[in-house]
């Protein structure tokens, strides 16, 4: 394990964080290959830099109010289950910072990410470089055992291109968190988060030209494609997010499809019990004491 | 791939008394390494080195009582056979076979190549089996494992293979080979083994990676950096040693100690890519081929540049790596670690 000494070479970062932050991001340990990237690919520099960007937004454009941190596991694998949306995924951004914030010592979440990430230049590189990695069976395998909190969004990334009317409506989950949280018998952490779906207007989705594109959803939003890629941007929203207790899933869910079905629904029905609270929690502009 | 079937006896353990090892593709680097490295250990009293060319200069010097060097066309069955019929291998049979005589050069790939590199396979096997030989260790690649975006952060020895009807012939023949070996897995008088090395970086040797260090300069698709775990000449070696004188017949990848980023291992090199838009990296490559700029074929394995691809050897280490002791000299850089 190497502490991530080496991520301001050239002094830039440290200025743009306060000193409590940037103890926090010296304070995560890399577990070290050899080159400076652990084996899933994350790059310590990487980290630092998406950390800066990270904590501005959260702390000042998106003001993230959360509750619910003892939930989380501070140190054993756990998954983390939330809700997705926003056209671009500032959601997955935000819950990661929120935790890497809240953790002592600072956790990093794992996202399965969608495959069409991969291909495209740069994207690919930069998604892996900040521990981001394909959504397959074994690469989730690997980070559960390697004890890491890995973040999944069940409703796939079809769901960044929800519709305005669609607005905290949980698309179906697919089932493979629950399978897999079981075969590993960890916990399933439940995320509501509030205020993605704000960020963006969404009015309509081509699909036949983002089939054409192998993209999963191309957006026509109130400024998307007008302004160009400016119109991608998030509006400043507040977000708020709540976790929920930690579920364990049925064993049996592995061997049985109703216990598999029953249990998915149980971890949708706790993601929209967190997004209960998160937008009452918005309603009065904090979480409950 | 499954130990504890049918002949296999306690996989890790030193395969009793003197070796006498046949080695294919002599002429390679890795082969002569393996042949020095061989002559090396005082548990082997013969090898019988084989190659279609002439007696490479590296090996003249060696007692010709443990080193025997022979030209054979190994595309055909009666030269083949006859290698089990050498002089001194009547007096100590052969009973170990090491293949490295797969012809990967992607340039001067043919129907010829294609001959040589299924029959040798196929022929090898038959005799090794026909003249009891009691382990068949083939050296394929991992460029048999399929990459792409969807791609494992470690490819174990189950993941999915190439299969795609569109690559290149030479990986064909290559998974083909395996096939052959595979179907001959549960024989219970010889362990066969496949070996799938990660790229080879450095010593001369004509791996991929190798091929792209040394080309002038190395040209790479921008926006990628994928994820690799090397090898050197020198652990690939200790590896193929490991598997000749320990018990253990299935497929095992072996790999290198460090994974990470190919620009980290450029830099570490002192190379200095050219980063080009993937769709001019062929022509690019094809020019600086006709120029003599480079030997590395971007069309032989072309997801590689793109899509990481670090093995899982952690059941080579399990089974060999554990046992390192039982080779003469194995300590220094050259002795099988482990992170």
């Amino acid at each position: 394990m190497v502490a991530l000494d080496r991520i301001d070479k050239y002094g830039l970062l440290r200025p743009l964080l306060p000193a409590r932050e940037w103890s926090r991001v010296e304070a995560y340990m890399l577990d070290d290959c050899g080159y400076g990237t652990d084996v899933f690919g994350t790059k310590a520099e990487g980290l630092g830099a998406a950390y800066v960007l990270a904590y501005w937004l959260h702390a000042h454009y998106f003001r993230v109010e959360s509750a619910g941190h003892d939930y989380i596991p501070r140190r054993s694998a756990a998954v983390m289950v939330s809700n997705h949306s926003g056209v671009l995924p500032f959601d997955a951004v935000m819950l990661a910072t929120d935790v890497f914030r809240h953790m002592d010592p600072p956790r990093l979440v794992r996202y399965m990410v969608d495959y069409f990430v991969y291909r495209v230049p740069f994207l690919g590189t930069f998604f892996r470089s900040l521990g981001q990695i394909p959504g397959t069976r074994r690469n989730f395998d690997g980070l559960v055992q390697e004890g890491h909190l890995v973040g999944i969004f069940p409703e796939g990334a079809a769901a960044l291109g929800k519709l305005a009317r669609q607005r905290y409506e949980l698309l179906p989950f697919s089932h493979g968190h629950v399978e897999l949280a079981a075969r590993h018998g960890v916990p399933v952490v439940p995320v509501g988060i509030v205020g993605a779906e704000e960020q963006q207007t969404m009015l309509a989705d081509l699909k036949p030209l983002a089939r054409a594109l192998r993209l999963p959803y191309l957006p026509v939003t109130t400024t998307f494609p007008w302004l160009g890629p400016f119109g991608l941007l998030p509006k400043p929203v507040r977000y708020f997010i709540a976790y929920g207790p930690p579920l364990s899933i049925d064993p049996e869910a592995l061997h049985t499809m109703d216990v598999r079905v029953r249990e998915v629904e149980r971890v949708r029905e706790a993601v929209r019990e967190q997004i209960r609270v998160a937008l009452l929690a918005r309603k009065q502009q904090e979480y409950p004491k | 791939m499954n130990d504890s079937r049918q002949g296999v006896r306690d996989p890790g353990t030193p395969r009793p008394g003197q070796r006498r090892v046949l080695v294919t593709g002599a002429r390679r680097v890795i082969a002569l390494e393996l042949i020095e490295r061989l002559l090396d250990q005082s548990r082997v009293d013969l090898v019988v080195a084989v190659d279609p060319g002439a007696c490479p200069a590296r090996l003249l010097g060696h007692d010709p009582e443990r080193l025997v060097f022979t030209s054979a066309d190994l595309s055909r069955r009666r030269p083949v056979d006859n290698l089990f019929l050498l002089e001194p291998c009547r007096q100590k049979p052969l009973d170990t076979v090491v293949h490295l005589g797969f012809q990967t050069n992607p340039v001067r790939y043919g129907a010829t190549a294609h001959e040589f590199n299924v029959n040798s396979t196929q022929h090898l096997l038959a005799a090794a089996l026909r003249h009891g030989v009691e382990k068949f260790i083939f050296v394929s690649s991992d460029a048999v494992y399929k990459i792409g975006p969807r791609g494992d952060y470690k490819i174990r020895e189950d993941g999915e293979l190439n299969l795609d009807p569109g690559t290149h012939p030479m990986l064909r023949d290559t998974i083909d080979a395996e096939f052959l070996c595979r179907a001959k897995m549960d024989d219970p008088r010889c362990e066969v083994m496949v070996v799938r090395p990660s790229g080879v970086i450095g010593g001369g040797t004509i791996s991929g990676f190798n091929l792209l260090l040394e080309s002038h300069p190395p040209v790479l698709p921008v926006g990628f950096d994928p994820m690799i775990n090397p090898t050197t000449k020198e652990r690939l070696v200790s590896d193929l040693l490991l598997a000749t004188f320990l018990r253990g017949k299935g497929i095992y990848n072996v790999a290198g100690v460090i994974a990470g980023p190919l620009s980290r291992f450029l830099e570490q090199q002192g190379v200095k890519a050219m980063r080009v838009p993937g769709p001019l990296l062929r022509p690019l490559n094809r020019i600086q081929r006709l120029l003599g700029q480079s030997h590395f074929h971007a069309g032989f394995h072309p997801k590689r540049l793109y899509y990481s691809l670090v093995l899982d050897d952690s059941r080579f280490d399990r089974v060999f790596r554990a046992h390192a002791d039982v080779l003469e000299g194995a300590v220094g850089p050259d002795a099988p670690e482990r992170r």
